[in-house]
């Protein structure tokens, strides 16, 4: 039996066992007539299958997501470590430009020649002054 | 009869069928329960990282900050010569041996050599200059990569080199600062469990252990780096004027025994350690011993006043020589000065007056004085090969060693031996251990050195007494090539004639060095300077003061040092 075949037969099945009496019946209430063990089962099958087909969806979903991010986690932290890195290399090089050897061996390139006499002006001066 | 045939065909079919399920169902039992194990560890390579995390190692900087060593990582150049092909397949080792081997300054021979050698993968060079690597990596040819590796720099180059040591290529520190504080400097490594995918990417969703590292601690040093600067300058500039065998500097803090410089000639790049000299490693203010000379004079005085059997004014007949033991011991040229008194003894320097003292003092005292200054034994500083020097014990002393040891021969001092004995000088009177290192900073924040005072070794009075000496020496004396303007200086010369192999000394060489304290009056830091074998020879004395006033003169500047005399 084919499913169309199942969902068809108890129509079928509902004209031979109950035909109608005393004239014609609402549709209304011909409508609300109880749904066979067949086509519950049919309905709650096909029900569970979607549910699962959607959680299995959200899953990979979430999953591929979960993934992505992660990658991009990974390059993030890739682009940290490389600034870390040249930071690093940039405070050698400030550390090295300010490296009083340079600034000195600079300073003779350029004739500058050191202070023969640096004037201290002491505290008892300054407080001896009107 | 067909039938039975085709039944037969069927049978051997079934059977061989049957045959051929038993056996593969044994072959999936064997690896369902005994392989398992096996399969389970391949499938779990393929997927499965086990890294080590590196731990960062601490920078080290000097008191002010200034970074004086820090690790970065560098990009080193590795090649798989198999991938080094176009399209076609066609073999490009050549010309990629030709593309990078101006950028490297390498022959293309030898490039092209390596790549031909075999190997699967070889490092081309390790730990590039940035410039270097961009240079190459710009050119992105096939079959080179590069790695990060940890390389340790120095921005001040050779500055500082002995103090600080160096790391070696496995991350070992050695020598200095490096190696003696390796430990807490390397830090621990981690470890990272992942599974990766075939990118070598790490799987968000798969198995992730960590055990992070712990990265080293981080030490500022008592160094001044501008203090530091300007003895190595001044060193390396009188070496080479007089063609000096070696030279070394200390200057020091008495005020807690915190060592502001140290330096040592020669020297090397620390960027350049596998062409040093092995010489240049040696830090000579702590792992090289000479005998002092006169710049013992002031401590055999010291011990002599503190025992209360001299004063400054005490004096004798100076005739040019004290006997002793049976020897005649002479001044320097032979020179006798007539009536001098103690104070005398330091601004002329003469050695007939330091064996006067000591025959006052006597043999034991002198050398109970001598180890509580703490000759004979190391200094207790923070780095790595410190020697002991050597104070023969009392029981070995002849008769004249009394005399001679009075005037710095017949044992041997350290350089920071000697800057220690006059910081108590300077200071009042107390030994302090010397040290390098200020801080350690780690994860729980900053742990500070807490100066160690060794011992009392004389009194505040003898110590002032002492200085107020030392300051006419160079005020008025043979030390006044050392007064600077507008502060006070206290200090001694010292020429030391040098022992050789056969018990002798060495004929027309000596160890010229000058032992100074400035600010006088209140000392902030004790400079001790030694030439070896300059070619002034008996004048050598003149540059080592020259060392001191060119440190000195620096030195107060930058440390703001008020003057105390008009």
């Amino acid at each position: 039996m084919t499913v169309a075949q199942a969902v068809r037969a108890p129509r079928a099945r509902r004209s031979h066992q109950r035909p109608l009496r005393g004239g014609h019946r609402p549709a209304a209430s011909r409508s609300r007539a109880p749904a066979s063990w067949e086509v519950r089962s049919f309905v709650v099958a096909s029900l569970a299958i979607v549910v699962a087909f959607v959680l299995v969806l959200l899953y990979l979903a979430q999953a591929t997501a979960v993934s992505a991010e992660g990658y991009e986690a990974q390059r993030l932290a890739a682009q940290r470590d490389e600034l870390r890195r040249q930071n690093t290399l940039l405070e050698i090089e400030s550390a090295r430009l300010e490296a009083p050897a340079r600034i000195e061996a600079d300073a003779a390139k350029l004739g500058l020649v050191r202070a023969a006499t640096i004037y201290v002006v002491t505290p008892e001066a300054i407080a001896a002054r009107p | 009869m067909s039938a039975t045939v085709s039944s037969a065909r069927l049978r051997m079919l079934f059977a061989l069928f049957a045959v051929a399920t038993l056996i593969l169902s044994a072959r999936l039992v064997y690896w369902q329960t005994f392989g398992r194990g096996e399969l389970l560890g391949r499938a779990t390579d393929q997927v499965r990282s086990d890294l080590v995390l590196t731990a960062q190692r601490g920078i080290i900087r000097d008191r002010g900050g200034a970074t004086l060593a820090t690790t970065v990582e560098l990009r080193s150049l590795y090649a798989i010569p198999a991938q080094m092909t176009d399209r076609e397949k066609n073999d490009l080792r050549g010309s990629v041996a030709t593309a990078i081997a101006p950028i490297l300054g390498e022959k293309a021979e030898v490039l092209r050599a390596a790549f031909s050698s075999g190997a699967e993968w070889l490092f081309v060079r390790r730990r590039l200059p940035e410039a270097t690597a961009d240079r190459i990596a710009a050119l992105n040819l096939p079959g080179l990569g590069f790695e990060l590796e940890p390389k340790r720099l120095y921005p001040n180059g050779a500055i500082a080199a002995q103090v600080m040591g160096f790391v070696n290529d496995d991350g070992v520190g050695q020598y200095g600062v490096e190696g003696r504080y390796d430990a807490i400097l390397r830090g621990v490594d981690g470890r990272l469990v992942v599974e990766q995918d075939p990118d070598k990417r790490e799987l968000a969703l798969g198995l992730r252990t960590a055990i992070a590292a712990q990265n080293g601690q981080d030490l500022s040093l008592t160094l001044d780096l501008a203090t530091q600067t300007a003895a190595e300058r001044e060193l390396a500039a009188a070496v080479e004027r007089e063609r000096a065998t070696s030279g070394s500097v200390v200057v020091m803090d008495p005020r807690d025994g915190a060592i502001l410089a140290l330096a040592s000639s020669p020297t090397y790049d620390p960027a350049h350690v596998g062409s040093a000299d092995p010489e240049a490693l040696r830090d000579r203010t702590i792992a090289w011993t000479y005998e002092p000379g006169s710049t013992m004079k002031p401590i055999t005085i010291a011990a002599a006043l503190d025992k209360g059997v001299v004063t400054p004014a005490t004096s004798y007949d100076d005739v040019g020589y004290a006997t002793i033991g049976g020897r005649r011991l002479s001044n320097a040229l032979g020179r006798a000065y007539g009536p001098t008194n103690v104070t005398q003894i330091l601004e002329r320097s003469a050695n007939a007056g330091a064996v006067f003292v000591a025959s006052k003092l006597g043999a034991h005292d002198l050398f109970t004085y001598l180890r509580a200054f703490g000759f004979g034994e190391r200094c207790g500083v923070d780095l790595a090969a410190e020697t002991t020097g050597s104070v023969r014990p009392l029981a070995e002393w002849y008769p004249v060693d009394l005399g001679t040891i009075a005037f710095g021969q017949g044992l041997s001092v350290t350089p920071l031996q000697l800057a220690s004995a006059y910081a108590a000088i300077a200071n009042g009177g107390t030994l302090y251990r010397p040290y390098v290192v200020a801080t350690r900073r780690d994860a729980d924040g900053e742990h500070r050195t807490a100066p160690v005072a060794v011992r009392r070794v004389i009194s505040d009075a003898t110590a002032t007494t002492l200085r107020t000496m030392l300051t006419a020496t160079v005020d008025e004396g043979i030390a006044n090539g050392a007064s600077l303007p507008r502060y006070s200086v206290a200090g001694k010369t010292g020429t030391a004639q040098i022992p050789s192999a056969d018990g002798r000394y060495v004929d027309d060489a000596y160890i010229s060095s000058f032992a100074g304290m400035v600010p006088a009056s209140d000392p902030r830091m004790v400079v001790v300077v030694v030439l070896e074998r300059p070619q002034s020879k008996l004048l050598g004395t003149i540059p080592a003061m020259n060392v001191f006033k060119g440190i000195a003169t620096d030195a107060l500047r930058y440390a703001r040092v008020p003057p105390d005399r008009p």
